[in-house]
């Protein structure tokens, strides 16, 4: 579902994406880790198509980014981690919005659109202004705007920022929900247990560079580690920068 | 055009959301009523100034088109400058770009749909406060229904010439510039924008048409008075047509709109064709981060404000540090940098040794409403920067609030930092008009101590109010002025200087007078003279206690509100 080739980007002369290399199946829950400034958003703005790369390539589902944006990006829903809502628009009007951008039919719209304010409690309060909304709230819109057109991809970056207990556990669950119907979700994460307990593969990046990538198991053994979490077999991966 | 047409949705939605908001109607009805006698006003002034003109014999007509053709040029001016400024902000920095380059729609179809965001943005304050202009003349002329019809017919492709020129410009120049510098083009547009406003003024040089025999010779007056503009800027097909259909020449005017609307409509397809092409690039280069305009030296800040507290000079360093970073307000200084240049330039032509009145007089009277005028362009800055630098504070005020400083403090800091720059641009403003009006010494001192005491009561009117009426939400903290607090501010803060220029003026002319007919003052007039200077005074202690009083006490229930 997403091949990375070559990947870079450079912001003058930061390099913060270094030929990065990635597949990444349909169907599957790709974790994707690093720490603060490791390149996580940018790698995941150049798939979504928000920048273009210095060098190298992203491919989704056969169709490249550079050449076929927009028939790229139809498979994809973005969650962003700082989400921007047009605050004075209601949560059904947003919605609407995304649906006609999508070309998402009417009853495609109703029917989505029900479920998914249901699902994250905002149906009692969709025809509010988003303005009144707390983080948590919009943040579960843009997760109802992006799962709208039902795409096969989703793109997230740090899922979990602003929900209460109660938001995570049913995020985590429509993660697993949806991967197990086939949609392919690549998320960016700091929270390890999250990526440990809902990944099926994990992606380490550090200063740019992909170091290291597979299940939680294959981690451990390219850490070295016997019996411990991906907490440690993380900051055994990245020890360098640590110790500086 | 379908995806544009979607993009354009949810500002429409926005402001009707926002129209109809029940708490708004007060206030949109005070800003409709405030709106309308502007345009009365520009109405009431273009029509007595026309029906001047025809009373000039013989030349009333060409004076009357010479100002026209003036005023279309400088439409035409206004609208490329803040049709710049409107497409950069929109194409490149507006905060919903994020979302909509994430969504499966060309590139191109995004601009078109932020360019005809811009080109409204940018035109409809000039197109709506012009258009009274436009009606005098249809009155004067006595036109009939084909000219009102022209003047739509010609404004709506002047307007999107300027747009579309713009946009591609900026395409052009984000594309062209390092991408760390993006935001350093407001600095390159404000300047360049700055010497096009003043080359224009210059070149038009308006005191001339009121003054005939600086010419030569009445052939070479009637000659500057016919000279047609330039062929190729769209300003003159426009004047060409408005004139066509002032005169009734129907064919000569549409033939003028249809040059127009072509140009229009190939730089509308240009601007797709090279927003397709490069539109995307200049975007993803400007989500790089920036690098400094000018290199600072570090350190240099915390050592001059040594001398205060840690948490005050903390502050003090920070505002400096976030203003002179905010390079959006770069292009508004360099707008009202254009502005004051304009109104200083203005001051050197005046052709005072041409009235009847003795010029003595005159120039000291000039002085004195000048003193007035500096007021207004002093409020006016104010607004811009004093005012909304509570807002700026944005969804970052929780540092204040959890700051170990009262809030008080927080405005006091505020106070002084807008302070000394604005006394230092009052002063000079109003010593440089002096020196060029020629004044007594005592119009000098006077004016000076004026502004002096006006200058802390505008400000701390701004800060406090500014404060009471904050807007921390805001996309655009600039604009909080445009809402009902600014509104208060400007209402407060002309009444003050009203109320101060009033004080003085009696006092002033009996002085004047004194010393022109060579009279002593007597006891009356001495105790009325100082009575008055200290009412005044007494006004501006209050204007700077009060403000930032009443600005602490709503800020603190702001606060404490949770809003």
């Amino acid at each position: 579902m997403i091949n990375l080739i070559n990947l870079s980007k450079y912001f003058g002369h930061i390099k913060a994406v270094d030929r990065l290399n990635l597949s990444v199946s349909s169907g599957e829950l790709f974790g994707f880790i690093g720490q603060n400034g490791a390149g996580k958003t940018t790698t995941i703005q150049m798939i979504a198509g928000l920048l273009a790369p210095t060098e190298g390539s992203v491919i989704i589902d056969g169709i490249d980014m550079a050449k076929e944006p927009e028939k790229a990006k139809k498979k994809i829903g973005l969650i962003p981690d700082r989400p921007f809502l047009y605050e004075k628009l209601t949560g059904m009007e947003f919605l609407k919005f995304t649906a006609d951008l999508y070309e998402v039919s009417k009853e495609v719209f109703l029917e989505n659109t029900e479920k998914l304010l249901t699902m994250f409690s905002l149906i009692d309060r969709a025809h509010e202004l988003i303005e009144s909304y707390s983080h948590g709230m919009k943040q579960r819109l843009v997760m109802s705007a992006a799962l709208l057109h039902e795409p096969p991809l989703i793109v997230v970056d740090e899922p979990m920022v602003g929900l209460d207990p109660r938001g995570i556990k049913l995020v985590t669950n429509l993660f697993r929900s949806l991967v197990a119907k086939g949609t392919t979700i690549f998320m960016s994460t700091h929270t390890l247990r999250l990526a440990e307990d809902v990944c099926d593969r994990i992606g380490i990046i550090n200063n740019g560079k992909l170091i290291a990538t597979g299940t939680v198991n294959e981690l451990k053994h390219t850490a070295q580690i016997g019996e411990a979490d991906l907490e440690e077999v993380f900051f055994q991966l990245t020890k360098e920068e640590i110790s500086l | 055009m379908k995806q544009a047409v979607i993009l354009l949705n949810p500002r429409l939605l926005s402001f009707r959301n926002k129209g109809f908001a029940k708490d708004r109607s007060i206030r949109l009805i005070i800003f409709a009523a405030i709106g309308i006698s502007f345009w009365a006003g520009i109405f009431a002034i273009c029509y007595r100034v026309l029906m001047y003109f025809q009373s000039v014999e013989g030349l009333g007509n060409m004076l009357a088109y010479k100002l026209l053709s003036m005023i279309l040029l400088i439409f035409f001016s206004l609208l490329i400058f803040s049709s710049i400024l409107t497409s950069l902000s929109n194409l490149y920095m507006s905060k919903d770009l994020t979302l909509i380059h994430s969504l499966p729609v060309p590139s191109e179809k995004i601009f078109l749909a932020k360019w005809i965001e811009s080109t409204i943005d940018s035109s409809w304050m000039v197109v709506v406060y012009t258009i009274p202009v436009f009606i005098s003349y249809g009155i004067v002329f006595e036109t009939g229904p084909f000219f009102y019809m022209a003047i739509v017919l010609t404004l709506f492709p002047l307007c999107i010439i300027a747009s579309a020129l713009s946009s591609i410009m900026v395409l052009v120049i984000v594309i062209i510039l390092p991408a760390s510098r993006i935001r350093s083009v407001f600095v390159f547009l404000g300047l360049a924008l700055l010497v096009i406003i003043y080359i224009t003024f210059r070149l038009l040089r308006p005191e001339r048409l009121v003054n005939p025999e600086n010419f030569a010779s009445l052939l070479g007056y009637l000659n500057n008075l016919s000279t047609p503009s330039y062929p190729l800027l769209p300003s003159t097909w426009a004047f060409d047509s408005l004139k066509a259909a002032l005169t009734g020449d129907v064919s000569c005017s549409l033939f003028n709109v249809a040059l127009s609307m072509s140009c229009a409509a190939f730089l509308i397809f240009s601007g797709i064709l090279i927003a397709k092409a490069i539109y995307f690039k200049g975007f993803s280069k400007s989500q790089a981060s920036m690098t400094w305009l000018f290199q600072h030296k570090k350190e240099r800040l915390d050592k001059l404000f040594s001398f205060l507290s840690g948490p005050t000079k903390s502050f003090v360093v920070k505002e400096i540090k976030t203003f002179l970073r905010d390079q959006a307000q770069w292009s508004q200084i360099f707008l009202i940098g254009a502005l004051i240049v304009i109104y200083i330039y203005n001051f050197s032509v005046l052709p005072i040794e041409h009235s009847p009145i003795k010029t003595v007089y005159l120039q000291n009277l000039l002085s004195f409403l000048n003193v007035a005028l500096a007021a207004f362009v002093l409020i006016s800055v104010t607004a811009r920067f004093a005012f909304p630098s509570i807002s700026i504070e944005g969804s970052a005020f929780w540092i204040v609030r959890s700051a170990p400083i009262p809030i008080r403090t927080f405005l006091r800091i505020k106070f002084f930092i807008y302070l000394f720059p604005l006394l230092i641009l009052s002063e000079i403003l109003i010593i440089v008009t002096n020196l060029l009006l020629n004044v007594t010494p005592f119009m000098m001192y006077l004016s000076i101590i004026t502004l002096f005491f006006l200058t802390p009561g505008v400000v701390s009117l701004g800060i406090g109010l500014g404060a009471a009426y904050p807007d921390f939400n805001s996309e655009n903290p600039a604009h909080t002025v445009t809402g009902f607090g600014g509104l208060v501010f400007m209402i407060i803060s002309a009444a003050y200087i009203g109320a101060v220029i009033v004080l003085e003026a009696g006092p002033v002319y009996t002085i004047f007078m004194s010393g022109i007919r060579n009279e002593n003052l007597s006891y009356f007039q001495l105790l009325w003279i100082i009575g008055s200077f200290f009412t005044a005074f007494l006004i501006s202690m209050l204007a700077i206690i009060l403000p930032i009083r009443f600005g602490e006490k709503r800020l603190v229930a702001h606060s404490f509100a949770g809003l």
